[in-house]
């Protein structure tokens, strides 16, 4: 390894400070995660990679951070060929990485963390002394104020992020990798954060910005390049391209939502909630003062930054939490401490955003997954016995009917795919003919086709009349299907908004961030 | 009660304490280790029970309680080392991994007395040494303490020693590090080239080692010889101690302490007249007791901040 | 042909393959220094199967593990690590001699009456831990291993002030009374009716879990307990009820291996019969059906290991190395989720799916 210092401040035509090129990556259970990918990134400077779930981001920076190694092509440093996946090849490298979900241990404290893998020792002992001194160096030249001797995890979620910054600098850093790195934050958090990336960059850090959020992306890089389905689907400055274009490409085609036909629901609503707060270790779940409405036939969509109070909302309407304050009522009757067994008995029922944990048992068969909850159903029992022909009979229907794909319905649920999955459980949850469904996150990470399909069962169900409300990240399939729009930020409802033509992501936006609040 | 009274004060009863606790701090501690770099270590009682009968079988073929010693020490930390294997290479559960190893060591060594000596039961045909006890001269002389600090086993003050050691290499060596880290989060740990499966073979085979020792003081302590399942479940309760330690040295001290107190109270109270079961129910009744209250109490705490 | 029994017969092979292997490779070390190594082996391997007494034998100590072995299967099944069964074990022997003891004849019901109150008390073995654990978050496991010793000591000391036959030499009771005891079924062996009872409860118990709602919801409790909480499941009495059937099989595993065996109660120690039942459940996969073989197996395993002691002269502890290596060998996920044989169950699934 020679100094790279010196390599960095090469006058003569430097080479980028990393380049990719021609990487794929196919992973042993045949998924493609990355095509041919070639682009280079020059030192410092803030460069973005966009790209929607799936593209292929998080593949690419694994491999750049060493964690996982290309099926083919190759990564180079400084225009030397460097073969990744090697142990502690990020450290060696320079290359730092702040990870979406950080990568701190929380039983340590602050100094602890940082040092941890590359400790200053004297003797036998750690040199707690240098190590602090080291932490307080970094924290101050890089304008990063924290308190060295705090347990990470006793800290709020912004100052983590400080301490997950410096210790991906803590190692003569050149290359600084972000994935996400706002979703956990508040916007003059954001701020804060940026100011301190133009900081690093003046410093002579490069940064790779990872982000699906175009203001974010304007706000703070210069260039960017976007993925798609694990290809580049586009570069450029983004001095010189509008936000249109990129949205593009990101998307991969004009961005033009193709709503419902509007509805005019009518008549008294299903389920009430008014003047309802959550308290909850977990900031994310909190919330405060809520009011919501959804009437019979309604789909009600909740958009929101991830963490701004979702999660809590919906473990109200599941029976998993009980509010701390104001009523919830279903079909007239308080359901404000109903468990989630009174909820099912009134006709919920739940598409949650993990499928394998919350969803179903992996290792449970089709079969099993496909009537689980059906407890008392004399179609599927006599007795206590289960009735094994005519369940096998119904869920071969089910399963034909929501197109699930699989062997068997005797195979353990986890032998479908993701998609495959989460149609097996919609199948479920819908058989019942619910009153009021509740999808969160109902498309995340599955098949477009999949998606579809999906996305046409929830419209039926509200066309049959169910109150239904849609928890996602997703605002193009929040447009899609949603009769009104809630805003959540902080555990708060900044907005509710009625699905027209003019409503768009962008619109949605500045609620979205706190930046605007309906009254 | 007068009876009760001369039992505490007896500078005797003291000394039983020290005994019964010896074993039990040893292989809490090496628990305790194992626990923190995630790989808990329920082979214990096997560690011990393999370290007692290297210890005297070694001792007797050498004529050196101290490399029987060391032959104890070894096999602990083979068998830390197969514990390793097993879960990160072969990719056993490590639960039944523990409980394998238990089970191999219990036939393992009746096997093992049986090829040596020709006696399934006990080792009383071999010779074995004994680990010597040690006369704090200046210490031993003081009035009123002198005959409580002195004159304990070898091992008796390498374990009080051990906790320290312990918990100083804990919190303030790269090894100590690594291991919360890796305990902690795995995946977060390798993120920074930490190399998971080593500090958890490590931190096994440090556990084994004392384990064997552990073992060692058993038959080399206070008796000299080798008896089939000797260790009684010692290293389950070195489990319930540990994990009423809460995971530190000192915590450990603590609840071996108890622990021990317990037992000798058991023991010196038979001599009152008070039935001998019920009192050697003690030790094992009061770790269900604490760890229920301590859970229960972190239930509300957290109950509380909701 | 059903692909998935098909893949599972894959499976099968592999297992029988790594326990063969395991077998060997533990016994032949002990072989080679004997004058004749083949010999060793074949009194293991062969001696068990050579007369209908010895295999008489092998039912008999079959009989217990099964029952541990269900009741670890309903516990752990249960998603708990609940070590009580073992002393669930000593205190149904306990409590079965209690009540044969103490209690009126009831004629030819006797054994039955004593084998429920056996069942009943063991059960609180396990009760205990999983009660701790519900309600108040302590760790079933390590509460579990030390109740263990804890209801060891208080057993020993209610049959020392209690039952003890002072008659007899060392601590025992006093003789069970004869119309409590289980009928013997051949001749030359202590095989007894239990056996019949241990078949019927882990055909019975392989029923529930697979063929009952109860069954399949104790299996969603243990193996997705977020999602059974989502589905509004009674998490908690499904897993108490797990609890205290495991409890109860135990209890009656000693009551039938006392009644059954022995003339009196002479256990002072731990009979490890539960930890064999774990052994077993892992062998058998949680899977009740699975108990009767697992548990026959190590039933021969024990008669060859007696025929080692007998005729060659090595310990029959020889078997508890081979168990453990089994055991070891076959939860061993290098082995059976090597890359290699999850490609071959695939290709075997994906023909039969292409016809």
């Amino acid at each position: 390894m020679t100094d790279r210092r010196d390599d960095g401040e090469r006058a003569a035509g430097p080479a980028p400070v990393v380049a990719f090129d021609h990487i794929s990556k196919t992973y042993a259970n045949g998924t493609v995660a990355l095509r041919d990918v070639s682009f280079s990134i020059p030192a410092r400077t803030i460069h973005a990679i966009c790209g929607e779930n799936g593209a292929g981001k998080s593949t690419l920076m694994k491999i750049l951070f060493g964690l996982e190694g290309p099926t083919a092509g190759q990564v180079l440093l400084d225009g030397q060929p460097v073969s990744t996946a090697t142990r502690d090849f990020a450290g060696r490298h320079g290359i730092g990485m702040v990870h979406q979900h950080f990568s701190l241990i929380p039983t340590l404290s602050v100094t602890e963390n940082i040092i941890l893998g590359h400790e200053p020792k004297k003797g036998v002992l750690i040199d707690r002394a240098a190590a602090r001194a080291k932490v307080e160096a970094l924290s101050q030249r890089y304008g990063l104020a924290v308190d060295p001797d705090a347990i990470t995890g006793r800290l709020p979620v912004a100052a983590q992020q400080k301490v997950e910054i410096l210790k991906a600098l803590s190692r003569d850093t050149r290359v600084l990798i972000l994935d996400e790195p706002t979703a956990v934050l508040s916007p003059p958090e954001i701020n804060e954060l940026f100011s301190r990336l133009r900081d690093l960059r003046d410093h002579g850090i490069t940064i790779l910005f990872i982000s699906h959020k175009l203001n974010e992306v304007r706000s703070l890089a210069e260039s960017v390049t976007v993925l798609r389905a694990g290809q580049v689907a586009g570069a450029a400055r983004l001095a010189d391209v509008p936000d249109n274009m990129i949205m593009q490409m990101v998307m991969g085609r004009p961005v033009e939502i193709t709503r419902r036909e509007p509805r005019q629901v009518t008549g008294e609503p299903l389920l009430v909630m008014s003047g309802v707060s959550l308290a909850s270790r977990d900031p994310a779940d909190r919330l405060r003062d809520i009011d919501l409405v959804i009437h019979p036939g309604e789909i009600v969509g909740v958009a929101g930054v991830d963490g701004s109070g979702q999660r809590g909302l919906v473990s109200l309407v599941t029976g998993a939490a009980r509010p701390g304050a104001g009523s919830i009522s279903f079909d007239g009757e308080d359901m404000a401490a109903a468990s989630t067994e009174r909820w099912r008995a009134r006709g919920m029922a739940h598409l949650p955003s993990d499928r394998f944990t919350q969803g179903g048992v992996p290792a449970l068969t089709l079969i099993e997954n496909a009537i689980a909850g059906t407890d008392g159903d004399r179609r599927f029992q006599r007795g206590p016995f289960l009735r094994g022909g005519a369940i096998s009979e119904a869920v071969a229907g089910m399963v034909e009917d929501y197109s699930v794909r699989a062997l068997s319905i005797g195979e353990r649920l986890d032998s479908l795919s993701g998609g495959n999955v989460q149609k097996l459980i919609a199948a479920r949850e819908l058989a019942t003919e619910p009153r009021f469904l509740i999808a969160d996150q109902p498309t995340r990470g599955i098949d477009v086709a999949a998606a579809a399909f999906i996305h046409k069962r929830i419209v039926d169900a509200a066309e049959r009349g169910a109150a239904v409300l849609l928890v996602t990240a997703d605002l193009d399939e929040l447009l899609r299907l949603s009769d009104r729009v809630v805003v959540m930020f902080g555990g708060q409802i900044t907005a509710v908004l009625a699905n027209e033509a003019h409503l768009t992501p962008e619109r949605l936006g500045p609620f979205m961030l706190g930046l605007e609040d309906m009254p | 009660m007068t009876g009760l009274l001369n039992i505490v004060a007896d500078p005797a009863t003291f000394a039983t304490v020290l005994r019964v606790m010896t074993p039990l701090l040893i292989a809490a501690l090496g628990i305790l280790i194992s626990d923190r770099a995630g790989v808990f270590n329920l082979g214990m009682e096997g560690m011990m029970l393999t370290g007692a009968l290297v210890g005297v079988l070694v001792s007797a073929w050498t004529g050196s309680a101290w490399l029987g010693l060391l032959a104890a020490v070894v096999a602990g930390g083979l068998m830390g080392a197969l514990m390793a294997f097993a879960v990160n290479t072969l990719g056993a559960n490590l639960i039944i991994t523990g409980i394998a190893l238990n089970l191999a060591a219990s036939s393992g060594t009746t096997l093992g007395l049986f090829f040596a000596t020709g006696d399934k039961g006990m080792s009383g045909a071999l010779k074995s040494g004994v680990m010597p006890s040690i006369d704090l001269a200046v210490l031993g002389s003081i009035p009123v303490i002198g005959p409580f600090v002195s004159g304990h086993n070898v091992l008796t003050y390498g374990a009080l020693l051990a906790v320290p050691l312990v918990s100083l290499m804990m919190a303030r060596t790269a090894f100590g590090l690594r291991i919360r880290a890796v305990g902690v989060d795995p995946k977060a740990a390798a993120t920074v080239g930490i190399s998971v499966k080593l500090i958890q073979l490590k931190a096994l085979i440090l556990s084994g080692v004392l384990g064997g020792m552990a073992g060692a003081y058993l038959s080399m302590g206070y008796v000299s010889w080798f008896a089939q399942d000797m260790t009684a479940g010692r290293g389950f309760i070195a489990i319930a101690i540990e994990v009423m330690g809460m995971g530190t040295a000192w915590g450990t001290l603590a609840a071996t302490v108890v622990i021990a107190i317990a037992e000798t109270l058991a023991i010196t109270m038979q001599t009152l007249g008070l039935p001998n079961e019920l009192m050697q129910m003690i030790p094992y009744v009061v770790p269900i007791v604490i760890l229920t209250i301590w859970t229960a109490r972190g239930r509300a705490k957290r109950a509380a901040l909701k | 042909m059903n692909r998935a029994f098909l893949a599972g017969l894959v499976r099968l092979a592999i297992t029988l393959a790594v326990i063969g292997a395991v077998l060997l490779a533990v016994l032949i070390p002990f072989a080679l220094p004997h004058e004749h190594p083949g010999t060793v082996i074949a009194a293991f391997l062969l001696g068990p199967l050579s007369s209908l007494r010895h295999l008489g034998n092998v039912a008999e100590y079959a009989t217990p593990i099964a029952f541990t072995g269900l009741a670890a299967t309903v516990v752990f099944r249960s998603g708990l690590f609940n070590l009580g069964i073992e002393s669930g074990v000593f205190l149904g022997g306990l409590a079965a001699t209690t009540a044969a003891l103490l209690l009126l004849s009831f004629g030819p019901f006797t054994p039955f009456v004593a084998i429920v109150v056996g069942a009943v008390v063991g059960s609180i073995s396990c009760i205990v831990p999983g009660e701790l654990r519900l309600r108040w978050e302590a760790p079933e496991m390590v509460t579990s291993l030390v109740l263990n010793f804890a209801i060891l000591y208080a057993g020993v000391f209610f049959l020392n002030y209690y039952l003890r036959d002072p008659a007899a030499g060392s601590l025992m009771s006093y003789r069970i009374p004869a119309d409590a005891k289980l009928d013997r079924l051949l001749a030359g062996t202590r095989l007894n009716s239990g056996a019949i009872v241990a078949l019927v409860a882990c055909l019975a118990g392989g029923v529930w879990l697979y063929f009952t709602r109860s069954g399949l919801n104790l299996r969603i409790v243990g193996q997705g307990p977020v999602f059974a909480s989502h589905l509004g499941l009674p998490s908690r009495r499904i897993i108490m009820q797990a609890q205290i059937v495991g409890g109860m099989i135990a209890g009656m595993a000693g009551a039938i291996q006392v009644l059954g065996l022995y003339p009196r109660f002479s256990w002072t120690q731990l009979p490890g019969l539960g930890w064999t039942g774990i052994i077993i459940a892992i062998l058998a996969r949680e899977n009740p059906f699975y108990v009767v073989p697992a548990a026959l197996f190590l039933g021969y395993l024990q008669v060859g290991g007696d025929f080692l002691a007998r005729d060659i002269g090595i310990p029959s502890e020889v078997v508890g190395l081979i168990t453990a290596a089994i055991m070891l060998a076959v939860t061993a996920t290098a082995i059976f989720q090597h890359p290699a044989v999850l490609r071959l169950i695939r290709r075997i699934r994906q023909v039969e799916a292409a016809r």
